[in-house]
Formats: structure tokens, sequence, C-alpha cells
């Protein structure tokens, strides 16, 4: 109760946030971006170019889906560390806490209202993705769960580093690391046949294997439809990422228990 | 028995800048007791750990040695958190909430079930005289208006403490006498209230004991009235004096002060015994012999010296 209570407050608050709103401007911009060319494209293809109407189409989706993805990873990560950073900043963590609430509470709380915000952003994204593949004149043959549930494992992931870096540092530090990270895994998961091993296999243990977690391991995006892999493959993948946000929210947990809580 | 309300014993805190190496101490050794149903107020200059001790108190910080308790729990439990109510120093609030809105989000947390939520929160919004603003979004609120809403949130779940931190700051003179009437209507409902003030004449009004830090070290603990009488005048009031024996008193130390036919005469504590004599061999009226009482701001500055009180 006392946890819905906190996650709602924040859920309410994220979408009173200038930047929340200045971010949502820049998602709705870069749709229309990406909408008129391909409305020009399309005008001006005949039905013959089918074939090539379908790839201009797809390739379109699979570029937006990869950078508002990557939108999405920082605004969790800044969401969560916000959520926190501002309560203490503002001075309201203290009327909060003087009430009967267990610090773990606040912080779960604090977590799930940035999900609830990030559930919205999955909802958007697919809704984008599938507006501009209509409008394209293509349709996705893929179960719409995995483009649900692998987006919203990742952010849970960032959100919980975040979340676990702001209990020890200022939230503009921590989007600094959280971008640190966010490129390793980029150059570990694209360059990592070069690396020699004993610095590769440390990396791969530490930081999350967000890789593993996209969508797009699944999405033939080319031909708009699912990959067919065993229900073994996502279950340990899904339970890997889950199992990574937790171990990085109890260690928050664990911080924000010690931590002094006053006005910054 | 009974665990007192609030307990502190030999509490030492020292706040460090972590990669700066610097320590601040901010309380060193500080014991006291506040026992139930007392209105005691936490007094000391800016800076000599009053904060710090209620950050303490409501488990916000941790002190690095010495034991600390609030009804016999460890501060920031829950079971004693469900017994207080706490206001702040500049109490911080959701500017987007209404008044409304923010107290049902703070009942909500305060665990407490009510079949008419609404009616609580209009009577409490009645009692800081806020019944009007409840719809108003408290971004609009003036200071004083955010600080009798903070009152009200600090009595939400009907505690048996108040921890209050300078309930007074931000009001004007009307707000302060009615935040003062609650405070004594509150004690006469049996509630334990702790406050700090830097208005000394208020805490004369409605406190029964008074604490005095300063730099971080506890100077003194009591009783008002046995702090406020350790006065060390008197004040004799005498029908005429004359020329000669003025001479003679104001060579004794005292003051001497002509108020039409009376004559008051302020002097030490050690010179009673000899003025009284001397007045009465001088064939002086003796109207009224009284020990003078110190006010708490006399005290409070001999204790902390100058600066300390506003």
């Amino acid at each position: 109760m006392k946890v819905r209570t906190i996650a709602l407050s924040t859920f309410g608050s994220f979408l009173r946030n200038k930047v929340i709103i200045l971010f949502c401007s820049l998602f709705v911009c870069i749709v229309l971006l990406m909408m008129s060319p391909l409305l020009e494209y399309k005008s001006m293809t005949a039905a013959a170019n089918a074939q090539q109407m379908q790839g201009f189409v797809l390739n379109e989706v699979a570029m937006v889906m990869s950078m508002v993805s990557g939108f999405g990873s920082l605004l969790a990560a800044w969401a969560a560390a916000d959520s926190v950073a501002g309560e203490m900043k503002s001075g309201t963590i203290l009327a909060v806490m003087a009430r009967p609430l267990p610090r773990w509470q606040f912080l779960a709380g604090k977590y799930l209202g940035v999900l609830m915000l990030m559930g919205v952003y999955v909802i958007a994204m697919l809704g984008v993705t599938f507006l501009l593949a209509w409008l394209g004149g293509q349709r996705f043959h893929t179960s719409l769960w995995v483009l649900l549930v692998y987006p919203m494992v990742r952010y849970a992931i960032w959100a919980a580093i975040s979340m676990f870096l702001v209990t020890l540092l200022h939230p503009v530090v921590v989007m600094g690391v959280v971008i640190v990270l966010a490129t390793l895994i980029q150059i570990f998961g694209s360059a990592s046949s070069h690396i020699p091993r004993w610095v590769r296999l440390p990396v791969h243990l530490i930081l999350p294997l967000t890789n593993l977690l996209s969508e797009e391991r699944f999405l033939t995006i080319t031909r708009a439809s699912l990959k067919p892999y065993p229900w073994t493959n996502h279950l340990t993948a899904l339970a890997y990422g889950l199992d990574y946000a937790l171990a990085c929210f109890l260690l928050a947990v664990l911080v924000f228990q010690s931590r002094s809580l006053s006005r910054d | 028995m009974e665990a007192p309300a609030i307990e502190f014993s030999d509490v030492t805190k020292t706040y460090q800048r972590r990669f700066a190496g610097v320590r601040v101490p901010a309380l060193s050794g500080v014991s006291f007791e506040v026992a139930r149903g007392e209105v005691c107020a936490f007094l000391g200059p800016n800076g000599a750990g009053k904060t710090t001790s209620m950050s303490i108190l409501m488990g916000f910080i941790y002190a690095d040695h010495g034991r600390s308790s609030v009804f016999g729990y460890v501060p920031g439990d829950v079971r004693a958190k469900e017994r207080i109510g706490f206001l702040p120093e500049n109490f911080a609030f959701y500017r987007y909430l209404t008044a409304e809105k923010l107290l049902q989000f703070h009942l909500h947390l305060s665990g407490r079930r009510l079949a008419d939520p609404g009616a609580l929160i209009a009577d409490l919004l009645a009692k800081v005289r806020l019944e009007g603003y409840a719809s108003l979004k408290i971004g609009k609120y003036s200071r004083g208006m955010v600080q009798r809403l903070g009152i009200a949130q600090a009595l939400l779940g009907n505690p048996e403490l108040l921890v209050l931190d300078e309930p007074t700051s931000g009001l004007d003179p009307a707000g302060r006498k009615e935040v003062r009437d609650l405070i004594l209507a509150l004690k006469a409902e049996g509630k334990t209230i702790f406050l700090s003030s830097h208005i000394l004449s208020e805490v004369e009004q409605i406190c029964d004991r008074v604490i005095i830090i300063d730099r971080g070290h506890l100077v003194r603990a009591g009783g008002l009235q046995e702090m406020l009488a350790e006065g060390n005048r008197v004040e004799i009031v005498v029908d005429q004096l004359p020329e000669g024996l003025e001479l003679a008193v104001t060579e004794c130390g005292a003051l001497v002060d002509r108020e039409g036919k009376r004559v008051r005469i302020t002097a030490d504590t050690s010179q009673k015994r000899a003025l009284a004599e001397m007045l009465w061999a001088g064939g002086c009226d003796i109207v009224s012999f009284t020990p003078m009482k110190n006010s708490l701001e006399e005290t409070f500055l001999k204790l902390v010296g100058k600066g300390g009180a506003e």
C-alpha cells in the first residue's frame, strides 16, 4: 500500500517533470521526421517496386527502434537517479521518511514509479514502430510480448544501476557513469573478439549484457518477423536480466539503508 | 517501567567531508531525556546541533557513538515513527499538489485507516486555518501557509510525540499565537512535544522543560521554572529614600529607580541583607521585597553567550 502510494506519486511527478516533457517532445519530433520521408517515398514508389518499398520501410523502422530504445535506457537511468536525488535536493524526503515507512519501501516505490514511466514509454515506442510500418504499408508478423517485455527488462536494469549509483554519487556523475557503461557494453558487444580474454571475462561478468536482452536478437527486422527461438532461450535471457536488476536494486537498498538523509 | 519519550545517552556525531578529509563535530556526548507528556524546548544558537539531534531522533542520520531511543525503540524504527509527528525546519512539499492531496498522500504513508479520511483532513485544515485553501496548489501558498500545512501533516497520524523544528518560523504574530495555542491544546491532550525555537519568549509561555546545547555540547537541561527562578537579583520597593541614603545604597552596587511616590531598588542577592538593614535603620518603609526572575533570554545568553537568540 505504502509502496504503491510512493510509486504513484513518483509517476505523477514524472508527468509534470520538465525534462520528461522535453524528452517526449524530442520523441515526437523524431517520429515526425521519420514519417515525412516515408510518406514521400511511398507516394513516389510504384506498386512494382514493392520489394524496394518494404526494404526502405523496415530499415527506417529498425533505425527508429534502436534510436528510441537507446534513448529509453538513458531515460530510465535519468528518471531513477532524479526520483531519489530530487527528493533529497528539495528536502521533501524528510517529511516522507518521518512516516512509518522503511527505507527499502521508499526505494521500491521510487523504482516502481520509474518502471511505470518506462511502461508508458515502451507502449509509445511500440505504437510508433507499428505506426511507421503501417504508414509504409508493412505488417509485423511477431509476438507483441517480445517487443514489450525485453525493453522493460533492459530498462529495469538501467534504472536499478542508476538507483544504486545515486545512493552514492551526484546524479550528474551517475549519468556520466551510465553513459560510460553503455559505451563499454557496445564496445565489448561488437568487438569482443579483438579483446584479450582476461579483460573480456571480468567485464562480461560485471557489466549487464543488455545486448542479450535486445528484442532485435529475436526479430528479423528485414523480414518483420520473429525468429523461432526455443522458450528456454527467452527464459534464461529474461531471468538473467531480472536477476541483474534485482541485484543492483538490493545493492541500492543496502547503501540507502546506511546513508544520511538530509536536504542536499 | 515505561521508557521515556526520548532518550539520548552520550550521543556523539561528527560530519566528515568525503575526499576533503574535514571533520566537523556536531554533537559531543549529549545526554538528556524527555518524559512522556512533557513540552520540552530544545534551544541553542545556530549551528549548535539542534537539527542534527532531531535528525538522529528521526532516524535520518546515525550517531557515531552513544545510544538514543524513542519510546524505547531505536530511532528510525517503524514502531517509533508510528507514534511521531514531525515538522522539519523549512517544511518542503510537492508544489504541484493541493493541501488536500498532500495530506491524503501522508495519510496513506502513515498507515492510519479511517472510515472518513476526508473529514480528518478537513478538520486538520480548519485547525491550522487553511480550510478555504484545500484545493489550491501548494506552490501558490505563502511561507506562513506552508508552515501551517506542515503542522497539519505532523498531526495527521494522531501522534503521541510531536517533534517540531522551528514551528513558528515564517509566521506572522497572529499565526504564531495560533500555533502557540495549538501546542497548548495538544499539551492539554497529554501529547509529548519536543520543539526547537529561537523565539524564547514563546518558549517561556508553552514549555515545561528546556534543554540548551551549544557547539554540540549540552549546556543545561532542567525545568523552565527552576531555571528562571535562579535569578541572582532582588527588587526592594520603599515608600521614600532620603538622598544621603541613596548614595549609600548605590555604593552597594544597587540601582535606584524613582517612580512617583515609590522608589524601586534592584541589587545583587548577596547585598540583600545589608540593604534591608540599611533601609530599615534609615527609617524607610519597605513595601515589597521580591527575588527577581530571569527571563529565559537572559538565562540563555548567560549560558551560550551573546548572538544566540533572536
